[in-house]
């Protein structure tokens, strides 16, 4: 109950947020209200739209809850996601005769492979050298990028060598696609039942229980006789694994082929994503949902006012501050009553 | 002189100082010894105005200090050297010194003046220190000079070291006795926070000891050894008690040679072992930092070994030992303050059969183990899912304590662990060990507590530099 009166708060200040902004942007709010709302739901591809965009901010931000509950803070969400595509592309060139269904398979098993090993080489840098995961993931997000740069208009280049993009994907071995109008595909399925799943690992398995516990106290962990730096590693090879799989499901979903405009920084919209979310699975798939309709939404707007795309951005950002700031009020009174009656000499 | 008269301070259920009385004279080194928590901080922190005490009065030449005001007490002449650096690292030394002496915010900043009396005491103590330095790159050494001349360049009666030898190394430890030494001869009030026996024999004039936020006595060095001071300082030995009357089982805990690094690579525990069968409580005594905390960590494997080896048996031959451990700080090692109470005993119930099912939690069985735990050990919770932090010290403890020793593990390790307790979850504790022991775990139970040890243990081993240094009390194996 108490969850979901939280929830119920944080919707009306989103939407709160979200008035603020267009007023602060000199918007009719009544009017752009209307058209946000209805290129987000108000017809099957406004719906289509909002699904598609909240697929990979909804993968990606399940990444970032698995490091940050395990106190890793990766940034590297978009290089990951990058590495996972190019590792699915790569299977693709390597074995582009693998029959359709299989081929598909194959991709994401690759993406989620190349986005696991690139957030490994964060953690091996922070578990055996001291880097702190939060510099390094940044410094990697760049090399990816320049890595995509390269690949697309190099070794994985369309084979007519015209433009830097890689081969297009067969239609047949992209994820399934709803209706023919629309770009909605399984995707979207996949990515709410990877957070039903993260949910169970988080909360009902032992492995998740000790990457909770190891992101609270890593001291204690260890005192139980866990290793924390094993537990960390594995929280962001699970993290990458995850934004890897967005990658892959965006390819194989969407795109059918990379280019430079691959990810529309998705991998770095997770971390907003899963903060909004509590850094709770099921709180994830609200938050990736309202950042998916306000993407949707704000094209609507856009498309018939003044408005740029910028005020999505700017939304975000009020609508972040906001919950954080409001969080962290939260934890402070809490602790204030909670004083623990003992004290130090 | 320094005086203070009845004071007192409460924290909750501990009282950390309960009208304490002394007087502390010029031109004398005066040790404030005791163990950790006899309230020597607590006492120091009041005079130097960082805490407001619930009762009592600090007095100078005559005159009263007004209390719970620092920057008023170090304007009436009490300057406090504090254990935990209080440097800005990204500053120099020079700017460090300034800040000390900061006037207002208003006009413009000379640091190299600010600095200089500061810096023309360095000099006249030996020390050579590059005025432009960032201090963050210093060793601790050299950054506590700086710390010590920002106390000085304030000219003031009294200082104040609290436990300034923590982080010295022996030759710079000997370095800071002369200064001390020197500032005395020059007339000045010299406090020091002490635990160390041998380095307050070494430089105090005189002693102050305090128990449990109690005055025990003040005496001239000259009058006291260090077997008497250790009898202020933890009470006087007992008489032994025999609590545990149950037949020994099989050697449970076996240790032989153990060499255990410290966590700055010291050789901390330094080639001993020992043997505890079922149904005994040994008990290892001795000031803190002696080794306790990697003996302790080593003996329930999660601090590799240097050399030497550890057997841990099971009761049952059929199953694997399994081991239990209580570490000494709560907040630090024995719990997640941010997490919830149940999730805070399934710390040790993730590894309970009948509570999983190989990778899973069965949630809905340890709930109810859960809630089991919370009625038998009588932990006073609002609801399983609170964050622990909500609870009191004792019942935080009792989590540790209940979710360890529910299912009686066969080698059970706990060091001080009923530190900051109140007497009845003190006793509460205590039971449990014993009770434990009854039902034929072998225990280790470390304890800067010789009460404790006495009224527990069925022997007990002294520890000092990481080796047993006497066997004093029972004599059972």
């Amino acid at each position: 109950m108490r969850a979901l009166g939280r929830g119920a708060g944080m919707a009306v200040g989103l939407v709160l947020a979200l008035v603020i902004t267009l007023a602060l942007f000199g918007l009719p709010v009544g009017e752009s209200l209307r058209l946000i709302v209805d290129g987000a739901f108000g017809s099957e591809a406004g719906l289509s739209r909002t699904l598609v965009r909240m697929t990979p901010l909804l993968v990606t931000g399940l990444g970032m809850v698995i490091a940050w509950r395990a106190g890793m803070y990766n940034i590297g969400g978009e290089g990951q996601f990058v590495v996972g595509g190019l590792g699915g592309a790569l299977v693709f060139h390597l074995a582009p005769a693998l029959p359709p269904a299989l081929l598909n398979l194959a991709i994401l098993i690759a993406t989620i492979l190349g986005g696991a090993a690139y957030a490994g080489i964060a953690g091996w840098l922070e578990v055996k050298r001291g880097v702190p995961v939060v510099i390094s993931t940044i410094l990697l997000n760049f090399i990816a990028l320049q890595l995509l740069d390269w690949a697309v208009s190099g070794p994985l280049q369309e084979s007519k060598r015209q433009l830097p993009l890689t081969q297009a994907l067969p239609n047949e071995a992209m994820l399934q696609r709803f209706s023919r109008q629309t770009d909605l595909h399984s995707g979207a399925i996949l990515a709410v039942l990877v957070a039903l799943g993260v949910f169970g690992y988080l909360f009902w398995t032992r492995s998740g229980f000790r990457l909770r516990l190891t992101g609270a106290n890593p001291r204690a962990a260890r005192a139980s006789g866990h290793s924390p730096d094993a537990i960390r590693m594995r929280a962001m090879l699970l993290s990458g694994a995850l934004c890897g799989l967005a990658g892959g499901i965006e390819y194989t979903g969407i795109s059918g082929q990379l280019g430079m405009g691959f990810s529309q920084n998705w991998g770095f919209l997770a971390i907003p994503v899963a903060l909004l979310g509590g850094l709770h699975p099921i709180g994830v798939i609200g938050s990736s949902l309202y950042f998916g309709a306000l993407f949707a939404g704000t094209e609507n707007l856009a498309r018939f006012t003044k408005a740029g795309s910028t005020i999505v951005y700017v939304i975000q950002a009020v609508a972040v501050l906001g919950f954080v700031g409001l969080a962290a009020w939260l934890e402070d009174r809490a602790r204030k009553r909670a004083r623990p009656a003992e004290g130090e000499t | 002189m320094l005086e203070v008269r009845s004071l007192s301070k409460r924290y909750g259920p501990v009282q950390a100082l309960d009208r304490v009385s002394a007087s502390f004279l010029p031109g004398e080194v005066h040790a404030v010894l005791g163990e950790n928590g006899a309230g020597k901080s607590t006492l120091m922190q009041v005079v130097a105005g960082f805490l407001l005490p619930d009762e009592g009065t600090v007095t100078l030449e005559g005159k009263s200090l007004p209390l719970g005001h620092p920057i008023a007490s170090r304007a009436a002449g009490v300057e406090m050297v504090h254990q935990h650096f209080m440097l800005v690292p990204a500053f120099t030394v020079e700017e460090n010194l300034a800040l000390a002496r900061l006037g207002s915010l208003a006009g413009t900043l000379d640091t190299a003046r600010l600095a200089q009396p500061a810096l023309d005491f360095a000099r006249e103590l030996g020390w050579s220190l590059d005025p432009k330095t960032r201090t963050g790159g210093l060793p601790v050494g050299i950054q506590q000079r700086v710390e010590i001349l920002k106390a000085l360049s304030g000219d003031a009666p009294v200082l104040i070291f609290d436990e300034p030898t923590a982080v010295l190394t022996p030759d710079e430890v000997d370095d800071l006795f002369r200064v001390l030494r020197r500032l005395r001869d020059r007339g000045k009030t010299i406090l020091l926070i002490a635990h160390k026996l041998a380095e307050v024999m070494a430089v105090a004039d005189r002693v102050t000891v305090l128990r449990r936020g109690h005055f025990v006595a003040t005496a001239p060095i000259g009058e006291v050894n260090e077997r008497r001071l250790a009898t202020w300082m933890v009470g006087d030995l007992p008489t032994a008690i025999q609590p545990l009357d149950v037949p020994l089982g099989p050697v449970l805990l076996e240790a032989r040679d153990l060499v255990v690094l410290g966590d700055r690579r010291e050789e901390a525990v330094g080639g001993i072992g020992l043997e505890v069968r079922g149904g005994e409580l040994l008990g290892i005594g001795g000031v803190d930092g002696n080794g306790q905390v990697e003996l302790a960590e080593a003996l329930v494997g999660i601090r590799p070994l240097r050399s030497g080896q550890i057997e841990r048996r099971s009761r049952d031959p059929k199953t694997a030992a399994t081991v239990g451990y209580i570490p000494q700080d709560r907040q630090a090692d024995g719990l997640a303050l941010t997490l919830s109470i149940f999730d805070n005993l399934m710390i040790a119930g993730t590894d309970r059969p009948g509570l999983r099912r190989g990778p899973l939690l069965r949630i809905g069985a340890a709930r109810q183990w859960a809630d089991r735990v919370v009625e038998r050990f009588q932990i006073k919770i609002g609801g399983l899912s609170d964050p622990v932090s909500g609870l009191s010290g004792g019942n935080q403890q009792k989590v540790v304590v209940g979710r360890t020793l529910d299912a009686i593990p066969d080698v059970i390790v706990a060091m001080n662990p009923t530190r900051g307790l109140d007497i009845r979850a003190t006793d509460f504790v205590h039971q449990t060990l014993l009770d434990a022991a009854r039902a034929g775990a072998a225990i280790v139970l470390i304890s800067t507590d010789l009460d404790e040890l006495a009224a527990l243990a069925s022997r007990t081993v002294f520890m000092s530099r990481g080796r047993w240094t006497s066997t004093l009390l029972g004599a059972s194996a």
